[in-house]
């Protein structure tokens, strides 16, 4: 637990603070939940992206099936987070282990061809099957509960569900980038051959990593949910993956804590600007063509990633 | 045989028409991914682009032919600005930041071609409309014509990469850049113009295809999917694998829909794809070990 540092234990007292904040808007407090999720979720990513090296298109299927999870268990009227939660760690789970078998055997383009049309068949599945609800998902579901009794129905519980996913996942992430685990992933993302001689079983390495990381999302999935009462196959959509990948870049890829900026940046953008203009698509998009063009490393730019590699292994 | 002629034919049919469509699109594609090392997510705006320049300039002139040499080669003009603008500058960086700058691009048009034209489904009329009467069947004649059309152009273009100094060249820039550049070719000249006509010929499909089906902002992205599985399925850089592989995917998706709802086509073709990726990723005709 050392790892995680007195840092980012002030950084999460300052977050556990924020509805103290005059002025804390209902509004403000989803908002907030929506950047905080963003933000761990392109976390998640980057321990495959950033630290493995491995770009993946298909991470809105994991985050999706953990909500379709969650809609399904509360559908059926058990409204318990635990059940929910464990649910959806177990399909989330399921999938990646296949997708992560077959796509961790592949590197570079391939590994992230093969996630995104795996993700594909997922939204495809979803979407078009009317006991999930077609087009329009699973809608009305009522609020979660974390004991009997306990509902997490107010705006504050809902941002101390995603703070507490934030912790977890932060404490997760940070405990593998500083094993000897994370380590073999850094290893093998600058020189996968290199890893391989020394004797390093790679492809057990990257699945290991793509599992973690799918888990985590799936867990942002699972909690999704519980505030927006909604599950809907949109969430799979392979431009949702590009969004997760979006903010692992514009928060500096390979930094874990710059993703969480970068996904909550995004977010905040999205509805700032969304609700300013109608075109805020062009406005995204240009940010990231800015990002990419000048500021590579993002808003965490980060000295010893990427500073020495021209070559193209990370894509 | 009624079967075969009233059915299976015409479906064939329809898949081959799909599928020179779908190679134009893809080509394109392919021979940036040789060249660039990026697969560009905007080619599919391009491919959208295309059809609404189409509108534009039918509006203006009421002519689809006029339309059909004109907007390929507005498309070419938007391309080539965007190549010079934006992907010259990361030449030398990882092919990772080139595939999330194209990912930027494709928002951009797409949006932008949202407030233009506004989302609504739209159609262009066929120049011509009628049928022919063919092999006992009656087919109508603009698919032919886009057949007939799509053909000539990629026969055109084989012959350009074959038998033309520049299609050489372009050839030799897929092949190793830095060597071509050392023998004093100017290969950002290169990259630049062989981005311009990708588009050009994306947008070209786009209108050759808009008769046939309808014009609307996320057109894009229901197609590039498709030309990405393609261009995987005929070999990452390989262009005369992405041809065969665009008939192959057209034609498969065709006779699929004759027995199978669209959805589970989806599923099956992405299916066909994972196999492909997992057993032989580098498609049918890709040199072995190319980005693997």
């Amino acid at each position: 637990m050392k790892s995680v540092g007195w840092r980012a234990l002030l950084v999460f007292a300052v977050l556990a603070l924020v509805p103290l904040v005059p002025g804390m808007s209902r509004y403000y407090l989803l908002l907030a939940f929506d950047a905080l999720l963003f933000g761990a979720i392109a976390m998640s990513l980057d321990l495959l992206m950033g630290y493995t090296g491995l770009v993946s298109f298909g991470h809105a299927a994991f985050y999706g099936l953990g909500a379709y999870a969650t809609a399904i268990v509360m559908e059926r009227g058990v409204l318990s987070i635990w059940v929910c939660v464990a649910f959806a760690l177990l399909v989330v789970g399921l999938y990646a282990l296949v997708v992560s078998y077959f796509a961790t055997a592949r590197r570079g383009i391939y590994f992230a061809l093969l996630t995104l049309i795996f993700a594909e068949v997922v939204y495809t599945v979803f979407r078009y099957t009317q006991a999930f609800g077609g087009s329009d998902g699973i809608q009305g579901l009522p609020d979660a509960t974390l004991l009997p009794g306990v509902a997490i129905d107010t705006p504050l519980r809902k941002y101390y569900l995603v703070l507490a996913y934030l912790a977890v996942a932060y404490v997760v992430c940070r405990v593998i980038v500083t094993s000897h685990f994370g380590r073999v992933l850094v290893a093998i993302r600058e020189n996968e051959d290199r890893a391989r001689f020394l004797g390093y079983n790679v492809q057990r390495y990257k699945m290991g990593a793509c599992m973690v990381s799918a888990l985590l999302t799936g867990l942002g999935g699972a909690i999704y949910p519980m505030r927006s009462a909604f599950a809907t196959p949109d969430l799979m959509l392979w431009t949702e993956s590009g969004e997760f990948i979006i903010s692992v870049m514009i928060g500096g890829l390979g930094t874990l804590v710059g993703p969480v900026i970068g996904g909550a940046f995004f977010t905040i953008l999205r509805d700032k600007v969304s609700s300013v203009v109608d075109w805020y698509f062009i406005v995204i998009g240009g940010v990231l063509i800015v990002i990419v063009l000048f500021m590579p490393r993002g808003l965490l730019g980060l000295r010893r990633l990427f500073a020495r590699r021209t070559g193209g292994a990370a894509a | 045989m009624d079967y075969v002629l009233t059915v299976l034919l015409p479906q064939l049919l329809h898949g081959l028409v799909f599928g020179a469509a779908l190679g134009l699109l893809a080509l394109g594609l392919t021979v940036i991914f040789g060249l660039l090392g990026v697969m560009n997510f905007a080619h599919g705006e391009l491919y959208m682009l295309g059809a609404y320049a189409g509108i534009v300039v039918i509006g203006v002139t009421h002519s689809f032919w006029v339309a059909l040499i004109a907007a390929p080669i507005l498309v070419g003009i938007v391309a080539a600005v965007t190549e010079v603008a934006t992907l010259r500058p990361i030449y030398r960086r990882e092919p990772l930041y080139g595939l999330i700058l194209t990912f930027g691009l494709a928002l951009v048009f797409r949006e932008g071609a949202r407030q233009i034209w506004g989302g609504d489904m739209r159609r262009i009329l066929p120049p011509f409309t009628g049928s022919t009467p063919l092999l006992g069947m009656t087919y109508p004649n603009y698919r032919l014509f886009l057949l007939a059309a799509s053909s000539v152009i990629l026969l055109a273009l084989w012959l350009f990469f074959t038998r033309t100094r520049a299609g050489i060249v372009v050839r030799a820039a897929v092949q190793d850049a830095e060597m071509l550049d050392g023998l004093g070719v100017d290969v950002r000249r290169v990259f630049t113009l062989t981005f311009a006509a990708s588009g050009a010929l994306a947008a070209l499909a786009g209108l050759l295809l808009a008769p046939v089906f309808t014009v609307y902002p996320q057109m894009g992205v229901e197609m590039i999917l498709l030309a990405f599985i393609v261009v995987i399925l005929g070999g990452m850089g390989s262009m005369g694998g992405s041809v065969v592989a665009a008939f192959v995917i057209g034609v498969a998706q065709s006779l699929f829909s004759l027995w199978m709802n669209p959805q589970r086509v989806a599923i099956a073709i992405f299916g066909i794809m994972i196999v492909v990726l997992i057993v032989r990723p580098r498609g049918l005709f890709g040199r072995e070990g190319v980005l693997e």
